[in-house]
């Protein structure tokens, strides 16, 4: 293979890259800092914002929250989503295109519009039930995902080593759980984890129909940058991206999946 | 399971596959493979496994956002109640106050703007993911990727620390000598990096998908021609990326026009844009009606850009990047 990147172009690449992680670098820094305000570069050193935070019951309890609404959000749209892609994949379904056209058509829409709508469909209705409300708004921007992820490794699966494995007399259950399983984990697993993210990170839908009870942690970071001005911003900041950070190891190493997969 | 009908050769099954254990199962499973091979015949199957999600998105997307849209052109009374009717009232407040018009226009322009910025940093890093060496490829897409799980509260106000007076970009601006630098946070600009910022992975990740599909023939016989670097991605690289450009240019304009935190976070209430205008009307002023409008007009222009980026762009590129391979 010959080299086709040129060394200026590599610089240019490594500013780039630079400027993409100072953001995520300047609020570490700034969280250690020991002064009343945010300044850089910082002074001193404390851990004391961070021990401010991890004891905050607001911060846990958001933390705690996100964490539950997105667990059944996945569940709820893996139940939903997984049958979806079999039988758009594995079956003939009449309208095949519209049906596919509807299931994408949240990913088109903005979702800021999306939790609008359903705001206005949900006060029309009288319902109070935050939390299934909530479940719902988020499970109709994740279900798109998972039925895209799950479908594509539907449709890249070896149909000969099915035909193999039922020539060879291999009951249905048995071509089902050793040779489709295997081949769809990844997919299944890919599309879990998204939704898992979508649900967690997902401020759009929140902001409208979140209730004080039922507060996402996206919501609660942005009410506290809104309101206060000491390094614990920084502090809390700085937890969420040692969160992702820990969510990147995760994914890559334990269930093996790389984050472009993820993404695609 | 209807591809069990074709027989196919026992030496299509690949070397080194596991064979499954056959004999697993008793009579309770011949019942349930006898009642699932009759199931499965029926045309109905695909449709039963469907129909869960398409219902629940029927429901709780295709009713609501159409019911706003129909909303945001009936008519209403002075006091806000829903009378019988139909009007584009509501979009003509839109278009006839100056205030809301110049928020329009500053939701496009900074759309049209971070879509434009976005591809000119991706291109490089693009080409890097896509013709680098493996260890340089997997450090930008990691790098690149990995700040989607970081929450895009955090991301925008990661830029909040680095454009504040007392920020980052500040120190550094003094150290070079620029001790009085123009304020960046709450302007046009700091939305407009933030953005960038956010959606630059939407724009990276399809335009290396495109650059890698590129026939590297193409490029080596440019350069064996004797074309520059530049004249080979100018002639070479950019026109076949087209495709991967206009994927990653409509993901990056829909996803910025419509955003909320980023500009709230960088542009306090100096620069609002459609996102919170949205938000006031809905919220503080409770006017439904043209908030639905507003909304309306967001999906009206995050389609029109859809369709105009993939079918034109791609009606007139698919023969070229054809007959140029």
């Amino acid at each position: 293979m010959t080299q086709t990147i040129s060394p200026l172009l590599k610089i240019v690449v490594g500013i780039i890259l630079l400027i993409v992680v100072a953001p995520l670098i300047v609020p570490l820094l700034m969280s250690i800092s020991d002064t009343t305000y945010i300044v850089f570069p910082p002074k001193g050193f404390t851990l004391k914002w961070y021990a401010a935070v991890l004891a905050n019951p607001e911060a846990q309890d958001s933390f705690l929250f996100s964490l539950k609404l997105a667990g059944i959000v996945t569940a709820v749209s893996l139940i939903l989503g997984i049958p979806c892609a079999v039988g758009l994949t594995r079956f003939k379904v009449p309208g095949q295109d519209m049906v596919l056209g509807i299931i994408l058509s949240p990913l088109i829409v903005p979702l800021i519009v999306t939790g609008v709508a359903l705001l206005q469909l949900f006060s029309i209705m009288g319902s109070r039930a935050t939390m299934l409300q909530l479940v719902i708004g988020h499970t109709v921007v994740c279900l798109p995902y998972v039925i895209r992820s799950v479908s594509a490794s539907f449709v890249l699966i070896n149909r000969n080593l099915e035909d193999a494995a039922s020539v060879l007399g291999a009951a249905p259950h048995v071509v089902a759980t050793k040779v489709v399983w295997p081949q769809v984990r990844p997919g299944i697993l890919a599309g879990g984890i998204f939704c898992f993210i979508v649900s967690f990170d997902d401020y759009p839908i929140s902001m409208w129909l979140a209730d004080g009870n039922h507060f996402p942690i996206p919501l609660y970071l942005y009410t506290v940058i809104e309101r206060s001005f000491d390094p614990s911003i920084a502090a809390i900041a700085s937890l969420m991206i040692f969160f992702a950070l820990l969510l990147v190891l995760v994914i890559e190493k334990v269930f093996g999946i790389s984050l472009a997969r993820l993404a695609s | 399971m209807q591809s069990a009908e074709k027989a196919m050769p026992f030496d299509s099954l690949p070397q080194g596959t596991e064979t499954p254990d056959v004999n697993q199962g008793g009579s309770w499973f011949r019942i349930v493979e006898s009642v699932w091979s009759k199931f499965s015949v029926t045309r109905y199957t695909g449709v039963f496994l469907v129909m869960p999600a398409l219902f629940f998105l029927a429901v709780w997307f295709l009713w609501p956002v159409l019911s706003m849209i129909a909303s945001s052109l009936s008519a209403h009374n002075v006091n806000g109640t829903m009378v019988e009717g139909f009007t584009f009232e509501n979009y003509m407040r839109l278009f006839s106050s100056d205030l809301y018009f110049r928020i329009l226009l500053r939701t496009i322009r900074v759309a049209l703007l971070t879509s434009l910025c976005a591809a000119i940093f991706a291109y490089p890093l693009a080409i890097a993911i896509a013709r680098g060496g493996p260890p340089l490829a997997r450090l930008v897409t990691i790098t690149i990727l990995a700040p989607l799980l970081v929450n895009v509260v955090v991301r925008s106000y990661g830029w909040q620390t680095i454009l504040n007076k007392t920020g980052a970009l500040a120190w550094a601006l003094k150290q070079v000598g620029i001790t009085n630098p123009p304020v960046l946070l709450y302007t046009e600009w700091a939305v407009l990096i933030a953005c960038v910022h956010v959606y630059l992975p939407f724009m990276v990740m399809p335009l290396a998908s495109a650059i890698a599909r590129i026939d590297r023939t193409v490029e080596e016989a440019a350069q064996v021609a004797g074309a520059t670097r530049i004249r080979v991605f100018l002639r070479v690289i950019f026109p076949l990326s087209l495709p991967g450009l206009a994927v990653g240019a409509s993901l990056v304009f829909s996803l910025s026009s419509a955003a909320y935190v980023t500009p709230q976070v960088l542009g306090g209430n100096f620069s609002p844009l459609l996102g919170t205008l949205i938000e006031q009307q809905i919220l503080t002023l409770n006017d439904w009606p043209f908030g639905a409008a507003i909304s309306t007009l967001l999906i009206a222009m995050v389609l029109a850009v859809n369709l105009i980026f993939l079918k034109l762009v791609n009606r007139h590129f698919a023969r070229w990047t054809e007959t140029a391979r």
